[in-house]
């Protein structure tokens, strides 16, 4: 096969160095570069298709200011044969639509279009570390009009030549057969990135670097840079942290260390947690006139996934949420929410229930599942025919990959994985007018050490809102809503991606839910089989407390616990009174899962793993020391905690 | 030969240091003034030229004008001309200034400055010559054919802790050159390899070594001025540890300073990392530091021995140069200059080699001899029984040093022999006196203002390893580990490494075991030199591993 892999990568600051204060130790105009965590596997997953196809051309391109050229330096001396790097001050400022659009038109400019004959894939990284949005792989693919498949961990070429995807879901995985060409965004636990060969090394140094502007490759103006963005970041402001500083459990052996960690617990009151985001006021005090410019859309739309035959919980916290706003804005604003898939209408009840006002209906047999083309066509249709002023997704890896994709038809710029939403107004000071109403979307960003406010312009306003941060609304079975089925017009390619297995493992441990201790493990405890852990939970439970064992995505990958157990991004969000993590590096999808728990415990072996960050109380020692003198003193422990 | 993990070239350099670089950048000059064209290419496995290179360091210029001479002498990159010089003997409390200076250490008209830095300028210079300078790869296998050297092979990565071949394995590159120069630095693993295989230290002393660990300080304006320069003696060493501290002030309200300690010393426990922290407390020093942070930590070996111990430094397409053949003159710890200058010689050498297209040692050994005819000679020869004769103490030391000043170097006896650092640490039950901890007991608890545990003076370093490698660092026999070097020597590399990379655990049942944190290694081969019997080898880790010294 004649195959070209085309990689997007994106450099970032090293992550460390974000998190570092302004101690004076790293001269910031020095601050280290690196290629994007996840687009280093996406590199390498390029890398992994060459072995099957040695003839494949191995293509980079970037979009950014030509210290860029470091990076792709640096993919060109892992084997990449040709770089690319759009390189324009008109592109400065640009977001993620903008930045899709013209990466796509790059990638148009350089032949790969729809219509191109010749196979071609396009490997991305899932999301950055400096905008952690996830937007622009579906970006890229929405523009070129092809098929993607996003949060993928693994991809491989079958026997038959069809590339098959691996791509994680809440609680499992699915495996999927796509059709060329199509965009494949990749999570950071595939296989780690090889190290470049002297070899290769010193063939990239005699390889050029194609720099172009924004007039090579014909991109339209209208979408381009800060100006061209539907978006604009209104405001950053510094996270404060909810826990108070790590105390570091001193000690020259594992017995001291529990000593000290019984003395510090006993002495730990509740910590204060974080203020919610203070809603602003209605409209800000100005001179100027208000101007709505919302023109004939109106209400509000969310989507309500559905997952086993189930409406998803992160589903129902969007009720929530959308209830607020809605009261925020017109008296008469509805919710509307879209329900997709298989004999699912009688779900519509329990939407109504918990706040919608109208439930869209779409049946299919073909949609027992989530797929991202018969979904983007549904909500293409319905909102251009229904203009709905706000659209909300919950930030699941179906939500995170479905609205970018739907917003770019709409030219609309989203905000991705938001942790409070209202309605606020923007005070346009050259246009002497306060623009309201509008959405406020707040989310934390640079690994969340900044809360970021995002307005967008174009309507309707897209956002993502990250599962467990809102509440559940009450619900109220004697409300009245209006049930519609909807009848969208399928596009001839909507089903082209085959979808071969769904492997989801949700059914049981809704324990770890309830649990008041929860014991995980990462890859640093898998050499005894997590058996330690799992002695201490078996421990605790025979004490009468509510203990459960949990681990990482890296151990459950590794087949050392089931998908159930997994916490994080892609697992389950837990809060137990006490947290404990052993042999957790603390990679941030991880922390997403268990940071709201009441109390943490991180035990490692590296002082440095970012796991103590977020961390009330430290161990610096091997979970096998540690471990059995906590068991030890078990009675001691259970009583301070 | 096709294969895509080949790579010919005329000269390999392995070491992107000051004698690597100096080898290019003059090698450059002279192919370019006789019109030859030839690829030279330099290794490094630092992350980047100057990451893994760390030096007090004072610095005497002379040599850097003949290697720059098509530059101007102020880009050089060197912090600040030392407008201050002093030798301060430390007691327990007080100092005093020694009253008459000692001979070989006036550093009147050197310069300061960050190795590293000089390094990326070498660097620079090199690359602007045509020289191809590539960081990140750990050259670990010397290619042989016939038994003769052809070239070298880098790391091959993407393994497990086992080696075997993982998803992302990368077979390393074999490089194959005319000539090979090892320039790997001290206690080179390439450069011992050949020594041994072609027997270079026949009838040659043994090398014996120094640890430095250093750290760089940001401090308040006024605590010291740039340019000024302190050595101390004394405390906290005893008569039995040969060694001292320096203190460089140098621009921007930085100060650099170090605690250097010879490697044959006898106490099991002693701890070069503890020492120099426990003279920082020492009123002099503290003075200096005084409100300030630290920036940066790391920790370098320096091979002492001298004249006597440099091995024949070439073989049939190979030379020897710097550190890894031991250029460096005690007392005045410089070593700088001897290695460019080594480099230069050797660089005259190959460039003959490369016109007249024979690579075999009989042209190659000119690089010897003009070594033995040059100022390294002259500068090494008189004090070439000093080190040694310190091995007997202090004391002793300093009469024979001082007897040696007046005879030009000879001893009292004509070549001073002594054994391996490996092989003068004490059994436990052997040692006599006051332990390392016994000496200093509370004072090694370290406050982290102005002293620091290891671990947080290692993450100052930078250090990092990949987690899938095989582990660098390996203990020979086990067993015999278990017997010799834990039980009758109490596991001196729990104290001797700097990075607390040996860590002894005592089960519940009594038994003690090693264990190695390798990620923590700042690169500083204390443990190959220094384990009884050699027991702990120090291995190759993959390219860009190890510290990232920014200013050292």
């Amino acid at each position: 096969m004649e195959l070209t892999i085309i990689n997007l990568l994106k450099q970032v600051p090293l992550p460390s160095e974000m998190r570092m204060g302004d101690d004076g130790l790293m001269d910031r105009t020095k601050a280290k570069s690196i290629i994007n965590i996840d687009c280093q596997f996406a590199l390498e997953a390029g890398l992994q298709l060459k072995k099957k196809y040695p003839k494949a051309r191995l293509l980079v391109c970037s979009m950014g200011p030509t210290s860029f050229k470091k990076s792709l330096q640096k993919a060109l001396s892992l084997g990449y044969d040709e770089a690319y790097l759009l390189s324009d001050r008109k592109l400065g400022g640009s977001d993620t639509f903008a930045t899709g659009l013209a990466l796509a038109t790059l990638l148009q400019h350089l032949g790969f279009t729809k219509e191109n004959p010749k196979p071609f894939i396009v490997l991305a990284g899932r999301q950055t570390s400096d905008g952690d949005t996830a937007h622009v792989p579906s970006q890229v693919a929405a523009n070129l009009g092809i098929v993607q498949a996003t949060f993928v961990e693994k991809i491989h070429f079958d026997d038959d030549n069809q590339l098959i995807a691996k791509r994680i879901i809440e609680g499992g995985y699915q495996q999927m057969q796509l059709p060329l060409p199509c965009v494949i965004s990749l999570t950071p636990t595939g296989i780690p990135l090889r190290k470049p060969s002297l070899a290769a090394t010193i063939n990239a140094r005699k390889k050029n670097i194609h720099i172009l502007k924004v007039d090579d490759i014909s991109l339209s103006t209208e979408y381009m840079g800060v100006r061209g963005s539907p978006t604009i970041v209104a405001k950053v402001k510094d996270m404060l942290s909810e826990r108070p500083p790590i105390q570091m459990m001193q000690g020259k052996n594992a017995k001291e260390k529990v000593d000290n960690l019984i003395t510090a617990l006993s002495k730990q009151t509740q910590h204060n947690r974080l203020e919610k985001v203070e809603i602003q006021e209605k409209a800000k005090h100005s001179d100027f006139p208000i101007k709505d410019i919302r023109g004939e859309y109106k209400g509000i739309l969310t989507w309500a996934e559905v997952v086993e035959g189930k409406i998803s919980r992160s589903s129902i916290e969007l009720l929530g949420v959308a209830r607020q706003l809605a009261l925020q804005l017109d008296k008469d604003t509805t919710i509307t929410t879209l329900l997709i898939g298989n004999k699912v209408k009688h779900l519509s009840e329990d939407l109504i229930a918990y706040g919608s006002d109208e439930v869209v209906v779409v049946e299919d047999e073909r949609l027992k599942e989530y797929q991202i083309l018969p979904f983007t066509s549904v909500f293409r249709q319905w909102i251009q025919d229904n203009k709905p002023e706000i659209v909300l997704f919950a930030a699941t890896t179906s939500g995170r990959e479905l609205a970018p994709r739907i917003a770019v038809y709409t030219k609309s710029g989203i905000t991705a994985d938001c942790t409070a939403l209202e309605i606020g107004s923007y005070v346009n000071r050259k246009e002497e007018v306060v623009i309201y109403p509008i959405l406020h979307s707040h989310r934390p960003t640079y690994g969340e050490s900044k809360l970021a406010t995002i307005l967008g312009f174009k309507f309707p306003q897209f956002s993502t809102a990250r599962p467990g941060t809102f509440e559940i609304p009450t619900k109220d079975s004697k409300r009245q809503g209006e049930v519609v089925d909807f009848e969208p017009i399928w596009d001839k390619e909507d089903f082209c991606v085959r979808l071969l297995q769904t492997f989801r493992d949700d059914s049981s441990l809704q324990n770890l839910f309830d649990a008041e201790v929860i014991v995980a493990g990462g890859r640093g405890v898998v050499d005894d089989n997590l058996q330690l852990i799992k002695e201490l939970v078996k421990l605790l439970q025979q004490k009468g407390i509510k203990a459960e064992w949990a681990a990482t995505r890296v151990v459950v990958d590794g087949g050392m616990a089931e998908y159930a157990r997994q916490i994080g991004q892609t697992g389950k969000t837990v809060r137990p009174k006490l947290y404990i993590a052993v042999g957790i590096s603390g990679a941030i999808q991880h922390i997403a899962g268990m940071k709201e728990a009441e109390k943490i415990i991180a035990i490692d072996q590296n002082p440095k793993a970012p796991i103590f960050h977020y961390a009330d109380f430290g161990i610096v020692g091997a979970y096998r020391d540690t471990i059995p003198e906590l068991m030890e003193q078990i009675d001691k422990f259970i009583s301070v905690f | 030969m096709n294969d895509i993990n080949t790579v010919h070239t005329d000269v390999l350099i392995i070491g992107g240091g000051p004698a690597g670089l100096a080898t290019a950048i003059h090698l450059a000059n002279l192919l370019r003034e006789n019109s030859q064209s030839r690829r030279i290419m330099v290794l490094d496995k630092g992350k980047s030229i100057g990451s893994h290179i760390l030096s007090g360091a004072l610095i005497k210029p002379d040599i850097f004008k003949q290697l720059f001479k098509d530059k101007d002498f102020n880009q050089i990159p060197f912090d600040s001309k030392v407008s201050k010089d002093r030798i301060v003997l430390l007691g327990k409390k007080g100092k005093i200034k020694l009253p008459f200076p000692i001979p070989y250490m006036r550093n009147k008209g050197n310069y300061s400055a960050s190795l590293g830095e000089l390094c990326r300028y070498m660097a620079a210079v090199a690359e602007e010559k045509g020289v191809e300078v590539y960081s990140g790869f750990s050259v670990n296998e010397v290619l042989y054919e016939n038994s003769k050297i052809v070239g070298a092979k880098t790391i091959d990565t993407g393994v497990d802790r086992e080696g075997n071949p993982m998803e992302n394995y990368q077979e390393g590159t074999k490089v194959y050159a005319d000539v090979v120069v090892f320039a790997e630095g001290v206690r080179g693993t390439l450069s011992q390899e050949i020594i041994k295989k072609y027997n270079l230290n026949n009838n040659k002393n043994e090398q014996m070594y120094s640890l430095g660990c250093k750290e760089l300080w940001s401090v308040p304006t006024g605590n010291i001025q740039e340019g000024e320069v302190y050595h101390t003696m004394g405390y906290p060493l005893s008569m039995r540890e040969f060694g001292g501290g320096f203190i460089y002030g140098l621009k921007d309200n930085k100060v650099a300073l170090g605690l250097v300690v010879g490697l044959d010393y006898g106490d099991p426990t002693f701890d070069v990392h503890h020492a120099f922290q426990v003279w920082k407390t020492h009123a002099f020093v503290h003075r200096i530091i005084q409100g300030g942070k630290l920036l940066e930590y790391g920790a370098k070996t320096l091979p002492e021995a001298g004249l006597y111990a440099i091995p024949k430094l070439s073989v049939d397409h190979a030379l020897i140069v710097g550190d890894s053949a031991g250029f460096l003159t005690i007392p005045a710890l410089k070593g700088i200059h001897l290695a460019v200058h080594s480099a230069m010689l050797a660089a005259e050498t190959i460039q003959q080699a490369l016109l007249k297209n024979d690579f075999s040692d009989s042209l190659l050994s000119s690089y010897e001899k003009k070594v033995y005819q040059s100022k390294i000679y002259k500068e090494m020869y008189p004090v070439r029984n000093v080190r040694q004769a310190f091995a007997n103490g202090l004391i002793m030391g300093g009469i024979q040093f001082a007897f040696q000043f007046i005879s030009g170097g000879r001893g009292l006896r004509g070549r001073v022999y002594t054994p391996k650092d490996s092989q003068s640490t004490q059994k436990m039950e052997n040692f006599k006196g006051k332990t390392f901890q016994q000496r200093f007991g509370k004072q090694l608890d370290f406050d982290k203002q102005l002293t620091f545990d290891k671990s947080t003076d290692v993450y100052y370093s930078g250090t990092q390893h990949d987690e899938y490698q095989v582990p660098h660092l390996h203990v020979k026999d086990k067993n015999s580990f278990n017997a010799i070097n834990i039980k009758q020597y109490g596991a001196p590399c729990q104290h001797f490494c700097p990075a607390e990379v040996y860590e002894i655990y005592t089960h519940k049942n009594g038994e003690q075991e090693l264990r190695i944190h390798f990620e923590n290694c700042v690169h500083c081969k204390t443990c190959d030199i220094k384990s009884v019997n050699e027991a702990i080898a120090w291995r190759l880790p993959n390219g860009d591993n190890g510290p990232d010294h920014q200013y050292m």
